[in-house]
């Protein structure tokens, strides 16, 4: 380590007690003051030793980094295993286990069916030996085939018969006569104009876009500028969507600001 | 054998689960329910291995001593501590022994590495490891502060596994999440520089979106702006969320269905 | 007082015909001897009431039809909503089970189908109905008993056909194309910058001496995204194996991770260099969405790909990835179908697969005809997508709402 890197670290080090000492210091004297400071405390360093990332990879960082990985690992499979196994496969197998683990078993005329995705877990646990990792391809098999089948029909349902349906629109909106027509020209949704317009916009958008989805004609021609006219509306798109998600992203950040200047250094209501 | 009984296995549940859509009846949706159970248990199992996956590598750093190797004991320390957070519950006010009886747990899987990584020395740590064990075990028999729970999830709700939750899940979550922030910021100064028309006409989409939101710059833009910005997200954005959603309903129907059919085997190592 | 018997037998006889005259009442009534009602003031029944089992469905559920009483909307129009009953017995007794609001004339009575639940309602089982109309000031009068009806699951959802007829076709159509670019038709497909840029960066990678990074992204195995991105990878680790290039493939899910460490493994053996696959080089980092991209981005900094390939579900963490992998001076492919990522990808990367082209990627990087052959399958369907949007432009523009109406799916 380079002699800046131990005089960040002593200073780190230093901060790190100070803050833990004000903390507690400041801390309900009936509860866990102590715990409570130091937890505080660091969750402050570990959202400053992330926020460093901005810098440089550093060696904060790289702590929080693989802080965040193991814990959170542990995290899924503690919650995977209570949820889960004990949760929802336990009660249906067995009503011993069901009372050594304490929940409510649930005895049902095919509970035995239960026990094939135990074989199938079995079976993909045997990837862990040298030579029974081709076995482990049928559990894999069996989630993939369900999966694909379930997949098939439903996007071709939600993702595509539902949508042409929605592009179905009438081009002629409620026709009142010229004089209305022309009466309300701007983009208020509520102008005939606009409204008819918005609805060429919307019919002759999804088509060049859906040109530009085809793949086995070359795209020359009146097909080509059709398919460049769908790449324009795709980007605008993009762009519109860009910047939606802008401000949301800014209000993160003032979140995690105000998690150090309130809760962490007192300094702000 | 090895590769015909997983394409069957894909093409029997695939056209199962096709035709289970059409199928309204009790008994087809009462096989489907049960099926989706069993993929939710056996991806319990698949962590498993995903776990031993995360410290199998980390192991091999070390091992290796690859640059940044040392890191490798916190994602193994802190993977094992939050484990027996998990299962342990505190039964009183007090703390008594836990915090030594994880220390200790976390030790004797450390020194267990270290038997494997240094063979000359392998009994020394092992041995080691193993009184680490025993203090432990004596630890949790003795220790009425605490108690070791395989018994609900209690141990979810346990002081220390809803701290770390809370004091470091959460922090690094929600700073990871607010990284956002700076990084969009950049990514539009990168799209700024961008010259060409498709670039152009994203960064003036996302312009006019931004400006309406901008509390500085509505007062001096008017409602115009607003009104050209609901107009962009009700329109064109529309439209070409359609295609988009067309398109992609297509591709994934015609994989799906190449999967079923055993034409698409890519995710078998064979495509 | 010799009369006394004969008052008490009359007194005893008149409260007997007097009880005899009553109508019978049921417990939802509530006690009839507290409330005197003037009968002109009750409204007028529904008419014309059916019950049928509900289609389409997986039983346990009766459909009530019926006309609205003439004190609904017009009359005194004071009905404000039906009480619905069944009974096992036409005589009754008739329990509540549901509400219609004023000026319905359908009501879908399901129940729950498992036995341990109060409402449980067992199919092939006969019941009887009866709508109340209720009035504002709590009066209600019962229609006639509808029944019996019985609930039974249907075997086929006939809402559903549109649905069919497309599977059916599409269906036909892959095969078909598949068949013919078995037999050696030539399929032209359009160049896709995206993918003709993969080669490239293979080879710039190993010119350059650095690995190859190749991010699966959230998806779980089973999502179409993560399949068809488990292909790329495919494609990728065998080059990769013939330049003999490094690969790194970090993953979010413990499935994932097996079926990805499968592919590269086969993909090395396809490349005759089996020997070559390092195990470790496919691995687990987490399930928590930021945790993994924290290492992900780790990775593009000290490991410093010379190429990120980003493939399949991504949400917020795009943009962290790939303005990181930037930073990192890296070449960046992505293709997602996530609508809401996309701008990020197309902003932070070199190339970008949008959507359908993630799709149709797997099928170009192989140039198998097989696989290719489903392209001009899916273009097709995109060709009849023009025409029905056209004719159902021209329908719905000249008020025929029939076509619309046949492509409607139901539930």
């Amino acid at each position: 380590m380079s002699r800046t890197g131990i005089v960040v670290f002593l200073v780190v080090c230093v901060l790190f007690v100070v803050s833990w000492v004000v903390k507690a210091g400041t801390g309900d004297p009936e509860g866990h003051y102590i715990r409570d400071g130091f937890l505080v405390t660091f969750a402050a360093f570990l959202t400053l030793a992330i926020m460093s990332f901005m810098y440089k990879d550093n060696p904060y960082y790289k702590f929080a980094e693989h802080l965040f990985v193991g814990v959170s690992a542990a995290y899924w499979m503690c919650l995977a295993f209570w949820s889960t196994l004990v949760g929802n496969l336990v009660p249906r197998i067995s009503e011993r286990l069901s009372n050594a683990f304490m929940v409510p078993h649930q005895p049902g005329e095919y509970n035995f069916f239960f026990y094939i995705p135990v074989i199938l877990g079995i079976l993909l646990l045997m990837r862990l030996s040298p030579k029974g990792g081709w076995i482990s391809r049928w559990p894999l098999a069996f989630i993939v085939g369900t999966t694909a089948g379930l997949n098939f029909v439903r996007y071709l349902r939600s993702d595509f018969i539902n949508q042409i349906n929605s592009t179905f629109l009438p081009l002629a909106v409620d026709w009142q006569g010229f004089g209305h027509f022309f009466s309300n020209l701007s983009l208020n949704a509520t102008g005939q104009f606009v409204a008819m317009f918005g609805n060429c916009v919307i019919f002759f958008g999804v088509l060049c876009g859906v040109i530009y989805f085809f793949f086995s004609k070359e795209h020359t021609g009146w097909f080509g500028r059709a398919s460049r006219v769908g790449i324009w509306v795709l980007m605008i798109t993009f762009g519109a969507s860009f910047g939606y998600t802008v401000m949301g992203r800014i209000s993160l950040l003032v979140g995690r600001l105000t998690f150090l200047l309130r809760d962490w250094l007192g300094i702000a209501s | 054998m090895k590769r015909q009984i997983p394409v069957l296995l894909v093409f029997a549940f695939g056209v199962f689960t096709l035709f289970q859509f059409f199928v309204p009846h009790e008994s087809s949706e009462w096989v489907y329910e049960f099926l989706l159970d069993w993929i939710l248990i056996i991806g319990v199992f698949a962590m498993a291995v995903g776990i031993w996956s995360l410290f199998r590598v980390s192991v091999e750093k070390i091992k290796t001593r690859k640059s940044g190797w040392g890191y490798s004991y916190i994602t193994l320390g802190s993977l094992i501590a939050m484990m027996v957070f998990g299962f342990t519950v505190r039964n009183g006010e007090a703390w008594g022994w836990f915090f030594a009886f994880v220390a200790a747990i976390v030790l004797a899987v450390f020194l267990v590495i270290q038997a494997v990584i240094d063979r000359g020395k392998a009994y020394l740590f092992a041995g080691l490891a193993g009184l680490c064990v025993a203090a432990a075990v004596v630890m949790a028999a003795l220790d009425p502060a605490w108690s070791i729970h395989f018994q609900t999830a209690e141990g979810l709700q346990s002081t220390m596994f809803r701290a770390v939750f809370d004091y470091t899940l959460i922090p690094i979550f929600a700073t990871m999440f607010s990284l956002l922030a700076f990084f969009i910021a950049s990514a539009a100064y990168r799209a700024f520089r961008a010259r060409n028309l498709m670039a152009t006409l994203l960064l003036l989409a996302a312009l006019i979106v931004m400006s309406r939101f901008n509390p500085f710059l509505q007062p001096i833009l008017g409602e115009y702006v607003a009104k050209t910005s609901n107009w962009l997200m009700n329109v064109p954005n529309m439209a070409a969320q359609r295609a988009i959603i067309m398109g992609v309903g297509l591709g994934i129907a015609a994989t799906a269905l190449k999967v079923v059919l055993g034409i698409e085997r890519g995710y078998m190592g064979k495509g | 007082m010799r009369y006394r018997p004969i008052l008490l037998f009359l007194l005893i006889l008149l409260c007997f015909t007097t009880a005899l005259g009553q109508e019978p009442t049921d417990e939802t009534e509530g006690p009839p001897d507290t409330v005197v009602v003037d009968s002109s003031l009750l409204p007028a029944p529904v008419t014309n009431l059916q019950a049928r089992d509900t289609e389409d469905d997986n039983g346990h559920s009766v459909t009530l039809t019926w006309d609205v009483s003439t004190d609904d909307g017009s009359g005194r129009d004071d009905v404000y909503m039906y009480m619905i009953y069944r009974s096992m017995s036409p005589e009754g007794p008739f329990d509540s089970v549901g509400v219609a609001m004023k000026g319905a004339t359908e009501h879908v009575n399901s129940s729950s189908k498992d036995r341990a639940q109060p409402d449980f309602m067992p199919d092939h089982t006969d019941y009887y109905y009866q709508v109340g109309a209720v009035t504002v000031g709590g009066l209600i009068t019962r229609s006639d008993v509808a029944g019996p009806v019985q609930s039974y699951g249907q075997f086929f959802n006939m809402g559903r056909i549109p649905v069919f007829v497309f599977v059916v076709v599409f269906c036909a159509l892959v095969v078909f194309f598949v068949a013919s670019a078995r037999k050696g038709a030539d399929l032209y497909v359009r160049p896709l910058a995206g993918i003709e840029a993969v080669d490239d960066a293979i080879g710039r990678a190993t010119e350059m001496g650095r690995p190859i990074l190749y991010v699966l992204g959230l998806g779980t195995a089973e999502m179409v995204a993560t399949i068809a991105s488990f292909t790329i990878l495919g494609r990728v680790a065998k080059r990769v194996a013939e330049y003999q290039t490094k690969l790194i493939v970090p993953c979010y899910e413990s499935i994932v991770m097996a079926v990805a460490q499968e592919v590269v493994k086969s993909a090395y053996a396809d490349a005759g260099r089996p020997d070559d696959y390092d195990e470790d080089s496919v691995f687990f980092v987490t399930s928590l969405q930021f945790a993994y991209v924290a290492a992900v981005n780790g990775i593009m900094l000290r490991e410093l790909p010379a190429t990120n390939v980003y493939m399949g579900k991504f949400f917020a963490e795009s943009l962290l990835l790939a303005e990181t992998g930037s930073i990192a001076g890296s070449i960046q492919i992505a293709g997602t179908d996530e609508i809401a990522q996309i701008p990020f990808f197309i902003v932070a990367c070199d190339y970008t697969l949008i959507g359908e082209e993630l799709y149709a990627a797997s099928a170009y990087l192989g140039r198998e005809p097989i696989l290719l052959g489903s392209l001009k399958a899916q273009d097709l369907a995109k060709a009849a997508v023009v025409i029905i949007a056209l004719a159902g432009l021209i329908a719905t523009t000249f008020g025929w709402p029939g076509f619309a109406e046949a492509l409607h799916v139901e539930n």
